[in-house]
């Protein structure tokens, strides 16, 4: 496999001066992990299941039992003080069937505190890193190593698989968690359709958007799971949100790969690519693109066009709209699910002084007018009135979430509050509908989930709302593509000095989703695949860029097929032009 | 004797729950289960006074007249009370708006979102999945079934169910609600639009027309129901969360109830119906049903309607009254002295006279009410909601048009008969009439003697068993597991022959609960202890009422009185006094005390009264 092979030398560059003494310990210093299965474990889960076996990351905000050996359970934590050496008592039905093909699980890795954030610094357990060597100097007399963001959430899980600690690990994708840190850390990541992979087991941060995704180094390590294995045909009775049998076999009716054969395989890439159209949206086109990227964005572009693909810009109105939009639900969704952790039945648990001096401070706050502290919205149903009152919760729930947890349990509290809720919630779902039929209208192939006809799932432009660089196909409208091909975050891995520097203007971190959150918002699947730049064309930043790309719901089956070509072809080129 | 909790004594006391263990329920045991043959051994009169003497439910011996006394009393007061009530209807010059929530326990056999078994005093946390806790990475398991009951309760008041209903998530934060919120139905509830007719037999106050109100029913929502906190010394709670989870009906009316009474009818019917169409199995007095009332009081004629207050949490039909009363007096004398009503939260404790304020509008909990993004809208198809309305059973309204219409009995025994032990006195009043007609034919008398005299017994006679805290075992089927009612048929078809005396029936009745009968024995035991009825002759009455005649003969007087009409009323009081001393001078086992007064008045009448007036004339 020459992507897998490439992205390997790719990633060789990062340890190429090292001892195997410093790795090690460098990458103690990656904060990658939260807990760790001993070495000796994973040896002898690989001896027992052979050829099939590999190695598996687990995301540490999915559950994980003690299934292997009652001597080892892993904890759960999420990141989170709050879930501190939580062990659930069930497992992810996720970990279940991957453990059924052969995957062995090597850990929990490392995250934003409940999934919520861009850079995974929010960690109780310290930031993730990824380390890059620094090689623009050609005396070659030393090799400054930069911390880089691994991006987040899921940037344990990237790093994991970037590094070689694990052959495909799990992460959650809610607005790009998968993706992005799969663009910052040069690794595949695949964000299923939207009710593809069960949530069973998946600690929420916002369920109507969240969903399982894989991480791995080659596009086909994540195509053998999920679609050869036949994880895609699985139905999670557990999961509400899961599709049942009957909707699975509707909805791949009309589509294309998922009785996967060895032909496939074994046939031409490029041939695999010819005649398939892929949509360049506009509206991704924006300022603050890193020009690096759109650079490769460019270049790959051609580069399939010169395969005999067809390229063609399409629009997507509602693309602006859709990053306030999932900063809307996606918070709202959170307050709700977090509202869970009170420390009553599981958990962390303020002490009882630490929640005298919490209420004290409230009451100090609520005299001097100041806006409640977080975690002060509870009711108080209790007569008994004394100690009780207003401590418990407020102490615990003040001191077991971090910052961007709080900013957004109370943005969401706030959304979804009786004066704003019109405002905020109400219009953010309503732009929600709008970003997917932009999707609709502009692909080729129509959305199972509209409806049982072809009809009711035909979707058209308003021809007024396109751009006027739109060309049109016909009198009915612009041309509907397969798969839209776009970058996956408007910049480079960032420093993570830089990053951690921004805790002042926040929101600046949430532009990183910009590229991810509409297909999220959809429920799309979407791939973000690896393309190396050129060191000399990328001082100070990473040595990847992630190109994102994104297909009709339930296409997932041919996107990986797709995006493995594109893949492939990519890393050729860049191998020719080295 | 050991101590017993506080939490289990209140539980008792208020709501009438007893633990499945401690002393209440094991003393009652032996004494169910006491063997019949123990007593064979003995002579019968005297075991029976020994057996009274030493078990606790007998209730001591209280001279007759004293009985009465009391009874009459007590009858006043409550006549009194009742008065009060009745008499707090109306305010001149205002009117009082009351809207009303029902929460009811559905009749499900596993909880709302998972399929945990719903319970009922069963062993603390020991019906708990993991979303009913809300360990992370659970996720709701909607359970069909749960709809059955929620339809039926649906129908049975009236209401259309929508075809697509949603589940919405309703957050405040307390130790009994374990996610942080309630998944409820706020948006889009399963059923709307109905409405509940009141009849003036139904209780409501007098103040309505004839002809009875109606009660239009907003909506009907599905929810969960919360865990359950008992608080334990030193500001410690226990929580149980068996009941997390639990589905709950809330059934939402319009504001258009304007009397107190009217209210409280309201609820007791719709506990009645939802007992009727199973959609709920416990009542009022067992938490099953709890209700929440919003009030408002306005002058008469004006339009808008006043500030409303909510009192929450009424756990009988009283509280609903009671409540209501105070809450109305309390915000008309507030306007009256120039305050503002407030929009507020307010509570009730039994027994109270005043509302006491829980939290006012700024401390009023922003629910911020939200889709539930995990459940998909339920669909209800309509061959569903056809079938159940199809099956549905007779409506309680219809039934007891025909305990009064076919069986003659009075509409208060027949509401009675409805309410008793959750619907199933009823049930049991059905088997006992059907045994006793298989017993007795058509010929010895007609369906509605047999029916009274069904009705009498379930309901009075089997009400003074379990005057002294237990109870009658009493099957959803319609028997009881401490006087079978074909034991009962047995009694009473004895008693209607005439072949025992209404004593002797009561005391049989007494054996059978105390299990000293054994199945099918009645019988043979009244065979066995000689207690069949022997009655004197007519001749043998007749000179017994002479005998205590004679010693009284001056009270002869008051009857010629009447006879001249120089006095008004007949003197009951002194011909009962014969009466009684003719019981007192005869062998009480042979003698009927009805045949007793006939005889006695017979002979007073031809006799007595006659030769007084012959021997008055005569020393004239």
């Amino acid at each position: 496999m020459s992507a897998r092979a490439g992205l390997l030398r790719g990633l060789s560059l990062c340890h190429v001066s090292s001892t195997s003494e410093n790795v090690s310990q460098r990458r103690r210093l990656l904060h990658h992990f939260i807990s760790k299965v001993s070495p000796s474990v994973i040896t002898e889960e690989n001896n027992r299941l052979g050829q099939d076996a590999f190695t598996l990351a687990v995301k540490d905000n999915i559950a994980t039992a003690a299934a292997m050996d009652d001597s080892f359970s892993l904890q759960t934590t999420c990141a989170s003080s709050f879930l501190m050496g939580y062990r659930s008592p069930f497992e992810a039905t996720i970990v279940t069937q991957l453990r059924a093909r052969g995957a062995v699980v090597v850990g929990k890795t490392n995250l934003d505190e409940f999934g919520m954030g861009s850079h995974s610094t929010y960690s109780t357990f310290g930031a993730v890193a990824q380390e890059q060597d620094n090689k623009g100097d050609d005396i070659g007399s030393g090799v400054v190593v930069l911390r880089h963001s691994a991006g987040g959430s899921s940037g344990g899980s990237a790093v994991a698989v970037a590094v070689g600690d694990a052959d495909v690990a799990l992460g959650t994708d809610t607005g790009g968690s998968v993706r992005l840190p799969a663009a910052y850390t040069g690794v595949v990541g695949f964000k299923p359709s939207y009710g593809m992979l069960s949530r069973h087991g998946v600690v929420p941060y916002a369920n109507s958007l969240d969903t399982v995704g894989l991480l791995a180094r080659s596009v086909y390590a994540v195509t053998r799971l999920v679609i050869v294995s036949g994880l895609w045909a699985e139905h999670d009775p557990k999961d509400p949100t899961s599709l049942s049998a009957a909707a699975r076999k509707r909805c791949s009716a009309g589509r294309e790969g998922y009785h996967y054969n060895q032909d496939d395989k074994t046939s031409s890439t490029e041939g695999m690519l010819k005649g398939i159209k892929f949509g360049l949206p506009l509206e991704y086109n924006i300022e603050e693109l890193d020009p690096r990227i759109r650079d490769a964005w460019a270049a790959a572009a051609s580069v399939l066009q010169s395969l005999g693909a067809r390229i063609v810009p399409v629009s997507l109105p509602s693309t602006r709209h859709a990053l306030s939009t999932y900063y809307v639900i996606a918070p709202a969704e959170a307050s709700s699910n977090l509202a869970k952790y009170d420390g009553v039945r599981y958990g962390f648990r303020a002490s009882e002084d630490s929640a005298a001096a919490t209420a004290a401070t409230t009451a100090a706050a609520e005299r001097d007018g100041n806006i409640p502290l977080p975690g002060a919205e509870e009711e108080n149903k209790s007569d008994s009135g004394g100690r009780s009152n207003h401590v418990l919760y407020s102490a615990t729930r003040g001191q077991g979430f971090g910052r961007e947890v709080k900013r957004r349990i109370l943005l969401g509290s706030y959304t979804l509050s009786s004066e704003a809720m019109d405002n905020y919630f109400i219009q953010a779902q309503k732009v929600r509908r709008v970003v997917r039929r932009d999707f609709d209208r502009a692909f080729r192939l129509p959305n199972p989930l509209l409806g049982e006809t072809e009809e009711e799932q035909q979707q058209q432009f308003d021809l007024s709302d396109l751009p006027e660089s739109i060309p049109m196909e016909d009198k009915f409208g612009p041309t509907q593509v397969d798969f839209l091909l776009c970058p996956t975050a408007p910049t480079l891995a960032p420093l993570l000095d830089d990053v951690l520097d921004q805790e002042k203007d926040v929101t600046k971190a949430y532009m990183n989703d910009v590229f991810t959150v509409p297909a999220s918002l959809a429920g799309l699947p979407a791939v973000s695949i690896p393309v190396e730049v050129e060191a000399a064309a990328a001082p100070g930043g990473g040595g990847f860029v992630g190109l994102q790309l994104i297909g009709q719901y339930w296409d997932d089956a041919r996107l990986l097929k797709v995006a493995g070509a594109v893949s492939e072809c990519l890393t050729m080129n860049t191998k020719k032009k080295s | 004797m050991t101590r017993i909790s506080t939490a289990e004594l209140s539980g008792y006391l208020l709501s009438g729950r007893l633990g499945r263990r401690g002393c209440l329920i094991a003393r009652r045991i032996p004494f169910l289960i006491r063997p019949a043959s123990k007593f064979q051994a003995r002579p019968h009169f005297t075991k029976i006074q020994d057996d009274k003497s030493r078990t606790p439910p007998t209730p001591p011996r209280v001279p007759f007249r004293k009985q009465q006394k009391d009874q009459a009393k007590t009858a006043k007061v409550h006549s009194e009370k009742k008065k009060k009530n009745a008499n707090k209807q109306t305010v001149p010059g205002w009117e009082l708006t009351v809207g009303i929530e029902i929460h009811a326990q559905l009749n499900t056999a596993r909880k709302l979102f998972s399929p945990a078994a719903t319970s009922f005093n069963d062993m603390p946390n020991s019906h708990v999945a993991l979303f009913d806790v809300a360990m992370p990475g659970s996720q709701p398991a909607f359970q069909p079934e749960t709809l059955i009951p929620a339809v039926r309760a649906a129908l049975a008041l009236g209401c259309t169910v929508s075809r697509v209903s949603r589940f919405d998530r309703k957050h405040y934060f307390h130790w009994d609600q374990p996610a942080g919120y309630q998944i409820t139905q706020y948006y889009e509830p399963f059923a709307k639009g109905g409405r509940l007719e009141l009849r003036a037999r139904d209780g409501i106050a007098a103040e309505e027309p004839p002809d009875g109100v109606t009660v239009s029913i907003k909506q009907v929502q599905m929810e969960q129901d919360t865990g359950k906190t008992s608080a334990q010394p030193d500001e410690v709670h226990w929580i149980d969360f068996n009941r997390a989870g639990a589905p709950l009906i809330e059934i939402i009316t319009e504001p258009e109830i304007h009397h107190p009474a009217t209210a409280a009818a309201f609820v007791r019917k719709v506990q009645m119906l939802l007992h009727a169409v199973n959609a709920c199995v416990s009542g009022m007095e067992t938490g099953g049903l709890r209700a929440d009332v919003n009030v408002s009081v306005r002058r008469s004629g004006e339009e808008t309607l006043g500030t409303r207050t909510e009192i929450k949490n009424l756990s009988s039909f009283k509280a609903v009254e009671d409540a209501i009363i105070a809450e109305r007096d309390r915000q008309i004398a507030l306007l009256e002295a120039g305050g503002v009503v407030e929009g507020e939260t307010r509570g009730w404790s039994l027994g109270s006279t005043e509302t006491r304020r829980l939290r006012g509008k700024e401390g009023e909990v922003d629910y911020r009410y939200m889709p539930d993004p995990d459940l998909g809208p339920v669909v209800v198809d309509d061959a569903l909601v056809r079938h159940l309305a199809e099956t549905m059973g007779t409506f309680p309204d219809v039934e007891i048009d025909q305990l009064v219409g076919n069986y003659g009995l009075s509409t208060k025994d027949a509401l009675s008969l409805m309410l008793l032990d959750n619907g199933a006195r009823v049930q049991y009043f059905y088997n006992v009439l059907d045994a006793l007609e298989a017993r007795l034919g058509g010929t010895e008398g007609s369906s509605k003697q047999y029916a009274r005299l069904a009705a009498n017994w379930c309901l009075h006679e089997l009400g003074k068993l379990t005057e002294l805290a237990s109870d009658l075992q009493m099957t959803p089927e319609g028997d009881s597991g401490a006087v079978p009612s074909s034991e009962l048929a047995d009694i009473l078809a004895h008693l209607h022959r005439r072949e025992i005396t209404a004593k002797i029936a009561k005391e049989l009745l007494w054996r059978v609960f105390r299990a000293e009968i054994t199945r099918t024995g009645v019988t043979q035991t009244i065979d066995s202890l000689g207690l069949w009825f022997h009655e004197l002759t007519e001749e043998e009455y007749a000179a017994l009422a002479d005998e205590a005649f004679q010693p009284e003969q001056h009270v002869v007087k008051e009857f010629v009185r009447f006879r001249e009409g120089k006095a008004k009323g007949y003197p009951n009081g002194k011909l009962m006094f014969l009466v009684g001393r003719m019981m007192m001078g005869g062998p009480t086992e042979r003698m009927d005390p009805a045949v007793a007064e006939r005889v006695m008045r017979t002979r007073m009448e031809e006799v007595y009264v006659p030769a007084a007036i012959a021997g008055a004339s005569e020393g004239k």
